[in-house]
């Protein structure tokens, strides 16, 4: 047989996000997890007693969970040999002037400070363990918004964070989550009251720089009765040979009526396992929305979960995964419909080449008692070559008749008789074939922020020879 | 025997139907946990099996030691998985009760008919049946297994096909054993180049039931086609296993399963279609429809898509629901109870499948079945 010509689809360029930094802290644990390095770093950050022992009643549950059976290999993940508190040589800032000129400068090429002129309304920048940068608009603080970096609103907020903290997630969830609890560190909380609308969205960024560390940031977000919305969370990390460790946590509250959007571009290096959880307790006729790009890591397990807990609950999440050489892709979400006339709409979407393995792994579940619940998912890859994988695993429980549920996937090569109408109309072989690799993450660009879309077009680019398939 | 005894009594749950590929354990859809099984040995089954047997170039014999047929016993051996569990395989192709060796060399026309149907002095079928298509030749199988009366039986069978290049192997399988009896149904087929197996599966008894297709598309341009009716009512479980593995190239697949859920039943669906490396030019597609019936009934389905191959297409379809309101106001406006109607509507599913069966006095005898278990729509 005839070899084919493969169309080569680089690598997203990691340039900029592979520059390291010299590592300088302020504060930094023993290598693995004791009770002693827990209670330190809960003193060291100065907490209340309530903390303390919520951390280490987590690192109890941590050590009587087991690793899950399912999903890829983390077996390499060993907590003896991961330092879990790095405190950068910097207190937290509200000028960019004030931070550290490489801190500074590894946001400056990430876009972050620009971003922040230009298109957002509040932006938290967080390194390594601690956040080092935090800024809100002053007309969103007039109207009560609270956007702050988890250690402040410990303190300031203390009521509101202990009413919700690790409410959604609890620590007995999974032996990651117990992980969190006992050595979480940084994050943001965003608190927007009853009936406002904030329509610039707010962005941290989560930028790991230490090698052989992990970071396990706290994202808590309360949407109240009526408002609305839009956050973005970025994170990235530079090369290492050792592996480093992302246990992060987002709990997000959405009141009755309210809207949340939650976006996620991630991007971390690929000596990263990104064993993150991610929740949102969405009540009575409000809607949360999760846009999820996930293309670093070496081993990524990411399901945000819906748990659609008010009448009239709404749930939509977009997502893409591009695995290359070296990554397995564990990602999809995870959706309970536990009231009636809730609704969800999945839409993922996987590309996977180079001996990359992208898994769409998923569950909608419909409790006994949300009737008249509907949900429609649907689940599409592209494998460009033979030595990758794709796998699809999605789960669909039905405990009630009053619902209408559909559940499509498909994967497959791109259609020669697409390349040949395209061509047929003027166009380039090579150009047919791009836009076809474009149109196929169309659906989920069109859902990020101007600047995120750019800037996914331009990690995918394409050197096209032969063909696609 | 006393090991595979000890093991299924000495357990307290017996896991069976694997998922392939394994999730979340807290959905508990990665096995299917038969509560409380214990067995105190193999009773024998004292009936002859054989209802129909056609002329032509095909042998066709009661299963016993002396039958053999290498190819394709060593083929299944290194074949690992084949079946809802290592163990009841085990015990079924080790200590069968009853079974039937169908050894097929040329078209055959007309259907060989296999009837297990177990009394009060036949509670237990541990049928393992073992079918040979040579190359080129073709056949259509047919097992009935059917309750006679109450008694609550064991149905532990092993089905092993083996189409070799160019044969056409057809298995149809009808399950309407009483609601007290549990079913184990393990079938696994290899099928060589330009062979097909096809099966339909019709499922309508038991309390628990228990059932496993695995075609094995070894060779380039296999083919399997399964497709799958069934009824759960009561308080009734089904668990299905149906595996399509694509190894040759130019392999093809399809698996088309409807159903009606009931009362308090319980049903999983767990579909895969697994591309292997290799499997160029392949392609499957797969289909499950539930109607939910009553607001009581638990539905699952697992439809599996794995890929190690980029020149393949796969498609997998899955959905549930109501009966459409509009169909149901339609054909009552036309003079039927709303009964009578749903009846109606449930039954046009399955009809399609149902006419693939080529023996009429089967057909009526699944119509009646269904009728019967649809009364209390």
């Amino acid at each position: 047989m005839e070899k084919k010509q493969k169309t080569y689809i680089e690598d997203i360029d990691r340039g900029i996000y592979d520059i390291k930094n010299e590592v300088r802290y302020s504060y930094k644990a023993e290598k693995g997890l004791t009770p002693e390095i827990i209670k330190e770093m809960s003193k060291e950050k100065n907490e209340p007693q309530w903390m303390t022992e919520f951390r280490l009643h987590s690192l109890e549950v941590y050590h009587s969970l087991d690793l899950p059976p399912w999903g890829p290999d983390i077996s390499e993940v060993d907590m003896e040999n991961i330092i879990t508190y790095i405190r950068p040589d910097t207190n937290l800032n509200t000028s960019w002037k004030d931070v550290p000129e490489d801190i500074k400068e590894t946001f400056d090429r990430l876009g972050i400070p620009k971003a922040e002129r230009e298109a957002l309304a509040g932006v938290g920048a967080q390194y390594d363990s601690e956040v080092v940068y935090h800024s809100i608009k002053q007309e969103l603080v007039d109207q009560g918004v609270i956007y702050t970096d988890m250690e402040t609103a410990i303190h300031e907020y203390e009521a509101i964070v202990k009413e919700y903290f690790m409410k959604a997630v609890p620590p007995k969830d999974h032996k990651f989550a117990a992980l969190h609890g006992a050595v979480w560190s940084g994050g943001s909380f965003v608190y927007v009251p009853q009936g406002i609308r904030v329509e610039i969205p707010l962005q941290s960024y989560f930028r790991l720089n230490a090698p052989g560390a992990g970071q396990f940031e706290h994202t808590l977000i309360v949407v109240e009765k009526g408002a609305s919305l839009h956050f973005i969370e970025g994170c990235s990390a530079p090369m290492h040979s050792v592996i480093n460790l992302h246990a992060g946590c987002v709990e997000l509250f959405v009141k009755e009526d309210a809207t949340l959007r939650y976006s996620t571009i991630e991007n971390w290096s690929r000596n990263m396992y990104n064993l993150n959880t991610k929740r949102a307790i969405v009540d009575k006729n409000a809607t949360i929305e999760w846009v999820s790009g996930s293309f670093g890591s070496k081993v990524s397990m990411l399901y945000p979960m819906s748990i659609l807990k008010g009448e009239g609950a709404r749930a939509e999440f977009t997502g893409i995964t591009f695995a290359a050489q070296g990554q397995t892709l564990d990602t999809g979400t995870k959706v309970i419909h536990a009231a009636p006339y809730t609704s969800s709409n999945i839409n993922s979407k996987s590309i996977s080449k180079g001996g990359g393995v992208a898994v769409y792994r998923g569950v909608v579940k419909i409790a006994e008692n949300a009737h008249h619940s509907k949900s429609t998912v649907t689940c599409e890859s592209l494998m460009l070559d033979n030595a990758s994988k794709s796998d699809t695993i999605p789960v669909i429980d039905i405990r009630n008749d009053e619902v209408d549920l559909g559940h499509e996937a498909k994967i497959g090569r791109i259609s020669e008789e697409a390349i040949f109408y395209l061509m047929s109309r003027g166009i380039s072989e090579e150009e047919a074939k791009a836009m076809i690799v474009r149109g196929f993450v169309e659906p989920i660009t069109k859902e990020l922020p101007l600047e995120y879309a750019v800037e996914l077009n331009n990690l995918i680019n394409l050197e096209l020879e032969g063909t696609i398939g | 025997m006393k090991d595979i005894l000890a093991e299924i009594n000495e357990a307290p749950t017996i896991q069976t139907n694997r998922l392939p590929v394994i999730t979340w354990r807290w959905l508990k859809v990665n096995e299917f946990q038969l509560d409380d099984f214990t067995m105190e040995k193999v009773l024998p089954y004292n009936k002859g099996c054989f209802t129909a047997v056609p002329s032509g170039n095909i042998d066709v014999k009661a299963m016993a030691e002396n039958i053999h047929y290498l190819e394709a016993e060593n083929y299944f051996k290194n074949k690992g998985n084949i079946g809802v569990s290592d163990t009841f395989v085990k015990m079924v192709d080790t200590f069968y009760n009853t079974g039937a060796f169908i050894h097929v060399k040329d078209k055959i026309q007309d259907p060989v008919i296999i009837s297990y149907k177990p009394d009060e002095s036949n509670p237990m079928i541990m049928d393992k049946n073992f079918i040979v298509a040579e190359e080129n030749s073709e056949v259509t199988v047919i097992i009935d297994y059917t309750s006679i009366d109450n008694t609550s039986a064991l149905h532990n069978g092993l089905t092993k096909i083996y189409a070799k290049d160019g044969a056409t192997i057809n298995l149809i399988k009808l399950q309407d054993l009483n609601d007290t009896s549990i079913n184990l149904d393990s079938n696994i087929a290899y099928i060589g180049e330009n062979a097909k197996a096809n099966y339909v599966s019709i499922e309508v008894g038991s309390d628990k039931s228990v059932v496993s297709y695995i075609s094995n598309l070894e060779e380039e341009a296999s083919e399997s086609n399964l497709d799958s009716i069934y009824l759960v009512n009561g308080s009734r479980t089904l668990d299905m296993n149906y595996i399509m593995s694509h190894i040759g190239k130019k392999t093809l697949s399809r698996i088309n399963a409807y159903g009606a859920l009931m009362g308090k039943a319980k049903k999983t669906f767990k579909g895969t279609l697994d591309f292997k490396k290799g499997s160029t030019l392949s392609k499957a597609s797969e289909e499950e429809y539930t109607i939910l019936l009553d607001k009581t009934v638990k539905s699952q389905a697992i439809p599996l898509l794995l890929c190690q191959e980029d020149d393949v297409e796969g498609l997998h379809a899955a959905s549930a629901g109501k009966i459409d309101e509009d169909q149901l106001f339609y054909i009552m406006s036309r003079g039927f109870s709303e009964k009578e109607a749903k009846k109606l509507i449930v039954e046009s599913y399955f009809t399609p499948i149902i006419d693939k069966i080529p023996l009429s006095s089967m057909r009526e005898e699944i119509q009646n079945i269904m009728n019967q278990r649809l009364m209390d729509v």
